[in-house]
């Protein structure tokens, strides 16, 4: 089971240094995932809009690190659902709004969401976000093209191979032979969807170290959940075979 | 016909199926969304519907918990040596051959119930609507979705022990949730004190 989920599973690969910060991704999201545009303020900064939307699931982050040879140096990075392959967005949906397909991506069924935001405080990357019906919204890696045998809008428009989209076992084993020293999302979570080639440490790049489901949201999901079951069970059962085993009280028997 | 006490007042009764009712329909819908049980949310017509029903029956629930401190809390927290010696023989339950203490109108069992019945009662109604009205709070909907599992774990161990006891397990105890009557002659074999108290013993 396990080895067949890795086995078929897709990715999209960033590569920061490859971007030239076109944007075109975030275009070809909205195209294909008819998104209205999104009006922002101009905050001193080329990043547009500001952080993930309903209407934008995908966007730049631009990180500006200068470096010695490089004074004005910008690292792109493409922020976006990282389908997770321990999701806490799903394992916390009481609706079964999000699910996995067979490429490995984390999609939703709008009609399902019920708008109860619990998958935001699960998410360990602060990515579900919520459209004016109060339905989640998110990258969904073009889970409708990637089912037919397309790539992800984002993958197909971008200029630079920046954004690649494969089988993800692939392109890790590429991103290292080319050299790049850390493959972010590679173990993290069981592994992410949305892996990223860095030629430095993470952080540089804005990206969040060590990230993890909220203790509470895995201790409920391992222990609570049961709990819940195998306690009702358990009593029924329990009920069950003291009404055989011992009876009920008899009054007559024991007169005060 | 034999002559009949009554030990529960038609308020009492009816605020009883108004707690049980809300309580079971919250038990089951619960279930549902932690399983995501189809066949359940179905009947609602969907998830969405279902959230809206859980959410209004969280309130009836919360204000038909109120409405029974008025009928038990006060009896709740009073205990006595028959009540702990009543525990030292498991309530009669596991023997019928023990002697089981005079108890009153309730036995320590069933307010200890009650008390449970009223701290998890109120830490799923606070929680529940932390969920439901403080969505933009990350740390308040953390808590709120742990203590409201947590409690739910309660309810759903306690309410069935509850149900086999006051049925099947107590045979005539059920009538008292039916019409607040039951023969005097069972009542002054069940809650001797009780019954010396209100002088009919
Ligand atoms: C179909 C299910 C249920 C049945 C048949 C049932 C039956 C009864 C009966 C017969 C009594 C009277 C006991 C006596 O006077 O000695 C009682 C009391 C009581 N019931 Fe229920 N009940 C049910 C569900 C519930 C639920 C779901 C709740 C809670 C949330 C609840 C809470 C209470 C409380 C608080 C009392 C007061 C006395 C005590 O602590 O036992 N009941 N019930
Ligand atoms: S389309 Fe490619 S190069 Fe352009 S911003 Fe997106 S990731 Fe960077
Ligand atoms: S990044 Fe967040 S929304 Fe995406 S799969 Fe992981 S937990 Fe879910
Ligand atoms: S994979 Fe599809 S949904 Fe996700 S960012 Fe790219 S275009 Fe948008």
């Amino acid at each position: 089971m396990a080895n067949d989920k890795t086995n078929n599973r897709k990715a999209i690969l960033v590569t920061p240094e490859a971007c030239i910060g076109c944007r075109g991704c975030q275009v070809a999201c909205k195209s294909w995932n008819q998104l209205p545009g999104i009006k922002t303020k101009n905050n001193g900064t080329y990043q547009n809009p500001p952080d993930l939307a309903s209407a934008a699931f995908n966007i730049i982050q631009y990180n500006e690190v200068p470096s010695k040879e490089n004074p004005v140096r910008w690292l792109f990075v493409s922020r976006r659902c990282m389908h997770c392959d321990d999701a806490g967005c799903m394992k916390i949906c009481p609706s079964g709004a999000l699910y996995r397909t067979a490429e490995g991506a984390v999609a939703y069924d709008r009609d399902k969401c019920i708008g109860c935001k619990l998958c935001v405080t699960a998410c360990p990357f602060d990515v579900p976000r919520y459209d004016t019906d109060n339905k989640v919204t998110k990258c969904h890696l073009c889970f409708d093209r990637i089912g037919a045998g397309m790539q992800p809008a984002c993958v197909k428009t971008c200029p630079t191979a920046a954004l690649k989209f494969g089988d993800r076992d692939e392109l890790i084993a590429t991103a290292k032979k080319e050299g790049f020293g850390t493959i972010y999302g590679e173990k993290d979570l069981g592994g992410l969807g949305s892996v990223y080639a860095f030629k430095d440490e993470p952080k540089l790049y804005g990206m969040k170290e060590n990230p993890s489901i909220p203790s509470s949201v895995v201790f409920w999901h391992n222990y609570l959940k049961p709990l819940s079951a195998i306690g009702l069970g358990g009593v029924v059962a329990a009920a069950a075979i003291h009404y055989l085993a011992i009876g009920p009280h008899k009054e007559e028997k024991e007169e005060v | 016909m034999a002559e009949m006490v009554r030990k529960s007042s038609v308020g009492e009764v009816v605020n009883h199926w108004i707690l049980a009712g809300s309580c079971i329909m919250l038990i089951i819908t619960g279930y549902s969304f932690l399983f995501h049980i189809e066949v359940i949310s179905s009947v609602f017509g969907g998830f969405e519907t279902m959230k809206t029903v859980h959410n209004w029956g969280g309130v009836v629930f919360i204000l038909s918990l109120l409405v029974s401190m008025v009928h038990y809390l006060k009896d709740a927290f009073e205990y006595d040596a028959d009540d702990l010696q009543w525990f030292k023989v498991a309530g009669g339950y596991l023997s019928h051959k023990v002697k089981v203490p005079p108890m009153g109108k309730y036995n320590p069992g069933q307010k200890l119930y009650y008390l449970g019945i009223v701290g998890a009662g109120i830490a799923i109604a606070l929680s529940g609507f932390g969920i439901w009205f403080m969505k933009d709070n990350v740390t308040v909907m953390l808590v709120s979705h742990l203590v409201h599992n947590v409690a739910f774990c309660v309810f759903v161990i306690a309410v069935p022990v509850h149900i086999y006891l006051s049925t099947l397990a107590n045979p005539g105890t059920f009538q008292i949730m039916v019409n607040g009557m039951l023969p005097l002659s069972d009542a002054k074999k069940k809650y001797p004190k009780w019954m010396k108290s209100v002088g009919k013993m």
